[in-house]
Order: C-alpha cells, then sequence, then structure tokens
C-alpha cells in the first residue's frame, strides 16, 4: 500500500440541490437493481402474465370469481383486467414491500448509513434519491406487468370484443384505452402503499415488518371489506383506491372513486412521507451495525398500534351512508340482466332491434338481517314477455345467486336449470361463453 | 470553483480544519460528551486517545454529523456543520468503527456508488488507483461478503481518500490490518499531513500514534483531560519506564544512583528496570557512557504517552506514577493497557 496524493477537494458547490437528489438517485437504482429480490420480482413482472395466460390457455376453467374473468377464454383484455384485479388486492402491496420496505432498514443492516450520510449528500438528498429511486421501480414494475399482461392476453387469446361490466359488447379498440388508462389509475395507490412500507422501513427499522407491512395493511383492507356497511372509513384505505376503474367499464361511467382513490392516495402518500422524513431528520446514527441493536421493542409497538388502529377503522367501517342498497343492486342487475339477454340472443343468431328492451322486474334481497351492505344477496328477475293472447304477456322469472363486494361490484350466477351452462351454442355452430351464466356488474356507491 | 476558490483562501489563512467548542451529547441520563472543545489546525496529525466509553466515537459521529450534538458548534474546514450533512463534509474523509459497504456489491462497485454519491462522474481511473494503492486491486471484482476486516478496513481507507480529503476523521484505522498495512496506514497519513491535510486518529494502539501523531487529545468520561502538542507531552508526563541490559548491572546501578531524578533496579526477568523522564535518561546513557559501561540494550517499556495516558484516564495520578518503583510502574501501567 502506497500513498495517495490528495487534490483539490469535490466541489459540492458545482452541483446544488438537485443534483445531489440526482446522485443519490442513481445510486439507490445501482444499489436496487443489484439486489436478487428486485430482480426477481421483474422476472415475475414479465413471465408471470405469460405464464397466467398459458396455463389458462390449456384448461377450460377460469377465475371466475374475479371481474372478467369467465371471459378470460374470449378475450385477451380480461386477462389483463383480472391481473389487474388481483395486483390490486395483493400484487402492488408486495411489489411496494419488497422494493420500498427494506430500503432504509436495509441501511442499517449493513451498517451503511455512516458511510452514505458522509459523503456529499445531504439527508434530504439521501432521503429524497431513495424516495424517487423506490417510485420509480414500483411504477416501472407497474408498466411491465400492464404490458406483459397486454401481451399475453392479445398474443395467446385474442384482441376480441369484451363484454364490460353493463353486459355490453365493447370494441376492442375501447377496451385497449379503458384497460391502459384502468393501470395507469393504479400509479397513485401503489404509490401510497410504497410510501408506506417506506414509513413502515424508517419508523421500525427492521425489514421483515417493512416487507410484510403493505401485505399485512392489505390483508386488513380486505377483511374490512367484508365488515360494516359505511363508505367513510373504507374509501379512506389504500386498498380501496384501487377499485376506482371498475367504473370506467360501465355504459354510464362513473369516476367519483377514481378522484376519491387518487386523492386518498396522495393524503397516504403525503403523511407516510412527511412523518418518515421527520423521523430521518432527528435520527442519530449510532453504532456501527445498527442504531437500536436487535431489539423486539419496534415490532412489539408496531404490533400494539396496528391493533388498536384496526379495531378503531372496524368500529369506524359502520359510519357514515351504506353504499350497497337494495334499489342500487336491484337497478343495476335489472339493467345488466337485459343487456345480456339481447346479447345471448344475438350470439344465437337471433335479430335484435337496436335499442330493445325487455320488460323486466328485478326484486333483490340480501340474505342476512341487514337489509343493506355487502355480501350474499338474492335477486329474482321478472320477466314479462309479450305474447298474441288474451293476456298479453307470460311472466317468467330468473334467479341469481348475486355476491356483492363493499366496492359496488358484484358476481351474479344463476342455476343452470333456469338460463343453461357456463357454455352455449352460437350461431355459427361453435361454443362461446354464455353472457347469462355468469354476470359481472358495478354500480357507484357514492 | 467559487467555493474552491474560497476553501484554498481558507486554508492560506490558516482557518482550522476542526474547530468545536461546547458540544455536549446526553444518551437518557448518560452523558456521552460533555462540554468538550477541540480544534485541529491543517496538516496537523492529531490522536485522539481515551478509554473505552471516554466518548471519542461519539465525538467523531458527531464530527460527521451522523448525531445531533445536545449543545455545541463544529465547524469543519471553515463551514458550519449542521447534522444534516451538507457543504462541510465535502472534504472530509474517513469512518468511524468499522468500514460497512454493500455485501452483495464488489469492493469497485461499492466504490463507484460513493464516488457516484460524491458527485464525481468519471472516477472510474481514480477507483482503480485508490483500490491499488490500499493493495485491493486484485481482490477489487469480488464481493464485499467475501472480504476479511483487514480488507474492509483497506476498502474503508480507499472510500476515504477517493474523496480527496482535506480532512481525515479515522477511527481504529489499522484495526485488523497486518504489519505491513499498519505500516503503510501510519506512512500514508504522514504523507497526507506533509500536504496539508489534517488528521484526527482516534486509536488504543498508543505506539502507532505515537508514530504519526503530532498532538493528543485525551478524553475521559466525555471531558477532554489533556491536550497538546507532542513535544508539551514529552515535558508533562510522568516518568517512562525502560528496560536496559548493559555489561555491568551491578557498577550502572551505582552511576545512576549518581542521578537524582531517575530510579532504578534488577529486573526479575533480568537487566535493569528504570523509571525516568526522557531528560534524565539521556543523563544516564551519557554517565555509563563515562563510566565505560556498555549498554546493550535498552528498550522503552512505557512510552511517556502510554504513562500519561494512563495518569489521565485513570485514578493513578501522575504523582502516584512518579512514586511507584520502576518495576512496579511498569507492572503497572501494562497491567492497565
Amino acid at each position: 500500500m502506497t500513498t495517495l496524493s490528495p487534490t483539490a477537494p469535490a466541489a459540492r458547490a458545482e452541483f446544488g440541490v438537485s443534483e445531489g437528489v440526482r446522485n443519490a438517485y442513481e445510486t439507490e437504482l445501482q444499489k436496487m437493481m443489484a439486489q436478487l429480490t428486485t430482480r426477481v420480482l421483474v422476472l415475475v413482472c414479465a413471465i408471470g402474465p405469460l405464464a397466467f395466460a398459458a396455463v389458462l390457455k390449456v384448461q377450460s376453467g377460469t377465475p371466475s370469481d374475479a371481474l372478467f374473468g369467465v371471459w378470460v377464454h374470449t378475450s385477451g383484455f380480461a386477462i389483463s383486467l383480472v391481473i389487474l384485479g388481483f395486483a390490486g388486492s395483493w400484487g402492488f402491496p408486495i411489489v411496494a414491500g419488497v422494493l420500498a420496505g427494506d430500503l432504509f432498514s436495509s441501511e442499517d443492516r449493513h451498517g451503511t448509513w455512516k458511510t452514505i450520510l458522509t459523503r456529499s449528500c445531504t439527508r434530504e438528498d439521501v432521503f429524497a434519491g431513495k424516495l424517487l429511486a423506490a417510485g420509480t421501480l414500483a411504477v416501472g414494475l407497474m408498466l411491465i406487468l400492464a404490458a406483459m399482461s397486454l401481451v399475453a392476453g392479445l398474443v395467446l387469446v385474442g384482441p376480441h370484443a369484451l363484454v364490460n361490466l353493463s353486459g355490453v359488447l365493447t370494441s376492442p379498440g375501447r377496451m385497449l384505452a379503458l384497460t391502459i388508462v384502468s393501470w395507469l389509475i393504479c400509479i397513485l395507490p401503489l404509490l401510497a402503499y410504497t410510501s408506506l412500507a417506506i414509513l413502515f422501513s424508517v419508523a421500525t427499522r427492521n425489514g421483515i415488518l417493512g416487507v410484510l407491512g403493505p401485505l399485512l395493511v392489505a390483508l386488513v383492507t380486505q377483511l374490512l371489506d367484508l365488515i360494516g356497511k359505511g363508505v367513510i372509513v373504507h374509501e379512506l384505505l389504500i386498498g380501496s383506491a384501487f377499485d376506482g376503474w371498475h367504473g370506467l367499464f360501465t355504459s354510464h361511467p362513473f369516476f367519483g372513486q377514481v378522484l376519491v382513490g387518487s386523492l386518498v392516495s396522495l393524503v397516504w402518500i403525503a403523511a407516510c412521507l412527511t412523518v418518515s422524513w421527520r423521523i430521518m431528520r432527528r435520527r442519530d446514527f449510532l453504532t456501527g451495525v445498527s442504531g437500536r441493536g436487535p431489539s423486539w421493542t419496534a415490532p412489539i409497538k408496531v404490533v400494539a398500534v396496528s391493533t388498536a388502529v384496526i379495531a378503531v377503522l372496524a368500529f369506524g367501517c359502520s359510519i357514515g351512508p351504506t353504499g350497497v342498497t337494495a334499489y342500487r343492486v336491484a337497478y343495476t342487475i335489472g339493467r345488466e340482466f337485459n343487456n345480456v339477454t339481447l346479447l345471448q340472443q344475438q350470439l344465437i343468431g337471433r335479430q335484435v332491434p337496436a335499442n330493445a328492451r325487455l320488460d323486466i322486474e328485478p326484486n333483490c334481497n340480501r340474505r342476512a338481517t341487514k337489509a343493506v351492505g355487502p355480501g350474499d344477496w338474492n335477486c329474482t328477475v321478472y320477466v314479462y314477455l309479450p305474447q298474441a293472447k288474451s293476456v298479453p304477456y307470460q311472466l317468467t322469472s330468473v334467479e341469481y345467486d348475486v355476491s356483492v363486494q363493499y366496492n359496488g361490484c358484484y358476481k351474479a350466477q344463476s342455476p343452470p336449470a333456469f338460463l343453461g351452462g357456463p357454455t352455449m351454442l352460437a350461431a355459427g355452430g361453435h361454443n362461446v361463453t354464455n353472457p347469462l351464466f355468469i354476470v359481472y356488474g358495478c354500480f357507484n356507491i357514492l | 470553483m467559487l467555493c474552491q476558490l474560497v476553501r484554498c483562501c481558507v486554508y492560506c489563512r490558516g482557518v482550522h480544519a476542526v474547530r468545536a467548542t461546547g458540544l455536549v451529547k446526553r444518551f437518557g441520563t448518560t452523558t456521552a460528551v460533555d462540554g468538550l472543545d477541540i480544534s485541529i489546525g491543517s496538516g496537523e496529525v492529531r490522536g485522539l486517545l481515551g478509554p473505552n466509553g471516554a466518548g471519542k466515537t461519539t465525538l467523531l459521529r458527531m464530527l460527521f454529523g451522523l448525531i445531533r450534538p445536545d449543545s455545541g458548534t463544529v465547524e469543519l474546514l471553515g463551514h458550519k456543520l449542521d447534522h444534516l450533512g451538507g457543504d462541510a463534509l465535502d472534504a472530509v474523509g474517513g469512518f468511524v468503527e468499522e468500514p460497512s459497504f454493500y455485501p452483495y456489491l464488489s469492493g469497485r462497485s461499492n466504490l463507484r456508488l460513493l464516488a457516484k454519491l460524491d458527485g464525481q462522474r468519471a472516477a472510474a481511473e481514480e477507483i482503480d488507483d485508490a483500490l491499488g494503492r490500499v493493495g485491493l486491486g486484485d481482490r477489487a471484482e469480488d464481493r464485499l461478503s467475501g472480504y476479511s476486516t483487514g480488507m474492509r478496513q483497506r476498502l474503508g481507507l480507499a472510500a476515504a481518500l477517493l474523496r480527496r480529503p482535506r480532512l481525515l476523521l479515522l477511527d481504529e484505522p489499522t484495526s485488523g490490518l497486518d504489519p505491513a498495512g499498519t505500516r503503510a496506514v501510519a506512512t500514508l497519513v504522514r504523507d497526507l499531513a506533509a500536504e496539508g491535510v489534517a488528521v484526527l486518529l482516534s486509536s488504543h494502539q498508543i505506539g502507532e500514534l505515537e508514530k504519526v501523531c503530532d498532538s493528543y487529545t485525551v478524553m475521559r468520561r466525555g471531558r477532554v483531560v489533556w491536550d497538546g502538542s507532542a513535544a508539551e507531552l514529552d515535558a508533562q508526563a510522568p516518568q517512562s519506564a525502560y528496560a536496559l541490559f548493559t555489561s555491568d548491572d551491578v557498577r550502572a546501578l551505582e552511576v545512576a544512583a549518581r542521578v537524582s531524578a531517575l530510579r532504578i533496579q534488577p529486573a526479575a526477568r533480568g537487566g535493569l528496570a528504570v523509571a525516568a523522564r526522557i531528560d534524565d535518561m539521556d543523563e544516564l546513557v551519557a554517565a555509563l557512557g563515562d563510566s565505560h559501561i556498555l549498554i546493550r540494550r535498552l528498550e522503552l517499556t512505557v512510552s511517556p504517552l502510554e504513562s500519561m495516558f494512563f495518569a489521565l484516564t485513570t485514578d493513578h495520578g501522575a504523582e502516584a506514577l512518579d512514586a511507584l518503583e520502576p518495576q512496579q510502574l511498569a507492572d503497572t501501567i501494562l497491567a492497565g493497557a
């Protein structure tokens, strides 16, 4: 080892704060991309949709519990939308947790805070660089997932028209636009989950809690969706923001949930990052490997606080107006039944006049003590069929078991005895999906 | 550019590389640093000593901006330091406790990453140079997880040098290094100091500090208990201990008895044990020569810095040490060390 002559000091003045952030950002990106977990995530997002579509291609079953699930053999757009639905529930929280949940705590684990904070960048630079890197990768992974899900669907199934959430066959062009917009709508809630993961990472300095935190929040959100009938607390949860795109796929689109979800996401982002920065700013970086050393104090505190928060949220879920009412369910089911019945007639080769309407009367009841709220409903659709007799109509009825979610989306299924099985013979002699067998729909809960 | 010009002017004016005043840091009820003042000039190599828990590492962390002092101010190279980093750290290199890096990256990638954080865009050659100079050129592509403690220490030095520092803050830089590496660090520090780089060197290896330091700061219980140059230390230090082997120990004892401020006795392991200040030792050596007694070996068993450190950081005062018999002095201090 010989000597190294010192030269002029590194000139910070040559680059301002924004340059410092840029340096920190590039550094963080480089570090994240060098880690196995990030590479695995990229691989999963790139190959996962292809594998999913390929598996569906070789089997007859469908993920019918997911919106559009019954249509995965009919239109490639359904593949992308089913993946989007799953990603909103579980995929994005996992991506956010893995990318950002260990972003700050890993510096504690490796003892590297002292290494990076003693270079020519401020804490603000490092903090902002990490945020931007996590956000960039999260959005990048989402875009990869979106693109690959579309590619997988369109290549393996085809760019065919898809029945929308009002039971109307929608053109491929419009479906493509709506699908792309739907993915883009999820950017803000994804960033909200990413911010939450950052908060977990900064506050607990524990990588496990940081990674699992968003996933646990997603799980709690799913559980809270099952209880209570009020919309206020539900709409304030990050998970609800992923439901905003549903309204775009109805014949009379509604945008309230998109706007509320976006605003809620922004509030979460601002709150999580503000608290994270305050913690980071005030922090003393003490021992070599970890500021606090191995301790269960932080996890116990987190569990205690989380339990209290969940209890409050569970109580709060009943507060406010009810989104799921008998009128809304019946009105939407009735309108959609009209549309899918006409679609079925077209599929079997019958002429359907423009603006044709059935004379129907839906009646929906919730199968529980409370008459409103998400859960299992039973809908009877009374159809008045015209006939040339003394009685001008023939009354028939169709029973639907309807599973209504908190967000106003439902899956209605009728026993095969009423409307036939999941597939039917079309006019061309080939089997097609029976649009009346399983019906997906959404109504505005706001 | 303007900033570099200002910085040059700052050095021309001889502004302190480090000027910390009234630093206080408490952790709960423990006061780790208690009203500490320290200043280090350009080109000065300052040794920072103190027993475990004296507050050395806390002081270094405050100088690096890693922890916030409860009160007091820090100026580095003329820039006031706030605990969020920034301009004050631009020309500061070094590490506190063991250097830490990302285990999933290679040594070269770690340095490249740190160079990027410093805003150095074309640092590839400098990185190669720094790696070569610390003896890691052939292991640069290995992942950090395969590095030994000494290799990490070397990489820490390379990372510090990459910043082209005007101030080096080093915490136990020779920990884990082999003897050759230790000597190389000493050479490196002296060479840097010769070019005007100020160095604050915290170490428990007093022998190593003596080889490179111009001045010392001794801490105990969060306070500076002694601060001064090497010459001042030699003058103020209690007696040092020597092992003396002569051609005639009996006559040497008679000669030594004539040197008033010196104490000497036969050592348990042969030879003579001497307790003396440096001037008295010079007098003894001259007297032995005048008496035609040959000195076959003369070893410094306890240096002035060691005896000073012991006196300042234990409940033994300098006077108490001076009262000890030579063998007892050496045994006491060496046992304490």
